[in-house]
């Protein structure tokens, strides 16, 4: 690996000073299991890596009434075996499981998931589902700003130098909910997304309404909103409804072909896993 | 870049290394002699490179040596007793023919280590989803879960 400065700063402000001082030329790091690795291959190469796993505020999962609160530091195992997770945000749930390994995700955090911005970054579907906010911190004091504005494109995000995430806010579903993320890979561990979808299914004041968003098939994860809007207010989507669906769903998406596979898989796949998602979500909220 | 000390506990008993930042604890261990801990793919697919840090399992070619500092770090031989007896997760291995060529067992007993603390009687699918990031290329996996099975057995009759 290039040789590079470590600072462990042990307070945000401290982090925010380093980061701003040293500008392109630094990289903040969570659990660093994309970092050290993009590094290694010399995708990047910062002279100095900023350590964040020091700083109290960035650790921790929290249900607060307005929602929850996942803090930069907090590893997709924290992120799954939290109760609250559990209970109101199940789709988020899937999607740290179905990341990497138990080893790796030891060490993931769902901060960092995002901030790689990768286009099959498992958690991001499920994130757009529950209408995550971003919590950033920076020399010019604190902001935030939807996922869907953050990220820009294939590993770009709206940050500038000396800004860091603090964590991500979900708020709560208002109204009994279900949800899942179905991810289609070569095999069970260890892989990257084919195709990565998040559903999520609310009785809320208007009825039913259904939110569903994509990975892995166009530059940014991406909701379908038609596709959504169809839904709306139906409990029990009969076969005719799906097929509309997942026709809205294969519009709102643009895959590419690549190593993984080919445009033509991608979208009958969206296609199919559109209405498995859907169903499950229903079935969910059905046994409750 | 200039060596910093790092002072941490490695199998009970407290270590100072000498490291560059870049560093990895997997090559750092291996620098000194830890050399149950294996290196394969250098990029955190293989598993081969296990540590338990603070009694969690990790990859240690994604760890920094220096993020170590004041924390413990459990390796295979940190498992095997002080008369040399192998611990009841080895010893299992050993008798269930969960080795082949072995460059995957020590991190295939730190996994099972870890996993059997957590959920002492784990499913079939649960010890399939725990060692997933463990992988064997002699594919020698249906020993892989008998020695996991056996082991949770033998610590079982120790408790």
């Amino acid at each position: 690996m290039i040789a590079f400065e470590l600072e462990r700063p042990r307070s945000l402000q401290e982090a925010i000073s380093i980061l701003e001082k040293f500008g392109s030329r630094a990289m903040p790091k969570a659990g660093g299991t994309d970092l050290l690795m993009w590094m290694k291959d010399r995708l990047v190469t910062p002279e100095v890596v900023v350590d964040l796993s020091l700083i109290p505020d960035l650790a921790g999962v929290n249900l607060s009434k307005d929602g929850l609160r996942i803090g930069a530091m907090a590893t997709c195992t924290e992120v799954l075996e939290s109760a609250a997770v559990e209970d109101h945000f199940p789709a988020l749930r899937d999607a740290c499981l179905s990341h990497s390994d138990w080893l790796i995700r030891n060490r993931a955090t769902v901060v960092g998931n995002v901030c790689s911005a990768v286009p099959s970054g498992d958690v991001m579907p499920a994130l757009y589902c529950y209408d995550a906010t971003i919590r950033i911190v920076g020399p010019r004091g604190e902001r935030s700003i939807p996922i869907n504005k953050f990220i820009l494109g294939p590993r770009k995000k709206d940050m500038i130098a000396g800004e860091i995430v603090t964590h991500v806010f979900l708020p709560l579903p208002e109204g009994k909910s279900s949800g899942c993320y179905l991810k289609l890979g070569r095999r069970n561990a260890l892989d990257l997304a084919q195709v990565g979808v998040a559903c999520v299914a609310i009785d809320g004041k208007n009825g039913r309404e259904y939110r569903l968003a994509y990975g892995a098939v166009a530059p940014t994860p991406v909701r379908a909103l038609e596709a959504e809007k169809a839904l709306q207010g139906i409990k029990a989507p009969d076969d005719a409804i799906l097929e509309k669906v997942s026709a809205l769903a294969k519009e709102a998406v643009k895959p590419i072909s690549d190593v993984r596979a080919g445009v033509e898989y991608r979208l009958a796949m969206v296609g199919e896993l559109t209405k498995r998602a859907i169903d499950t979500c229903v079935e969910r909220l059905k046994e409750e | 870049m200039t060596k910093r000390e790092v002072h941490f506990t490695l199998n009970g008993r407290s270590v100072t290394y000498e490291v560059e930042p870049r560093t990895t604890l997997l090559r750092a261990l291996r620098h000194h002699g830890v050399t149950s801990v294996k290196r394969g793919c250098e990029e955190g697919e293989c598993g081969t490179c296990t540590v338990l840090l603070d009694g969690v399992p990790v990859k240690s070619c994604t760890v920094l040596a220096l993020e170590v500092e004041g924390r413990s770090v459990l390796t295979a031989e940190g498992l095997v007793g002080k008369d040399g007896k192998l611990h009841p997760v080895q010893q299992a291995f050993v008798e269930e023919g969960g080795i082949q060529c072995g460059f995957c067992t020590p991190g295939m007993v730190l996994t099972t280590y870890a996993l059997l603390k957590k959920n002492p009687d784990p499913s079939e699918d649960e010890i399939r989803l725990a060692l997933a990031g463990n992988l064997c290329r002699c594919t020698g996996y249906a020993g892989i879960f008998r020695s996991v099975k056996r082991a949770a057995e033998l610590l079982k009759d120790q408790a």
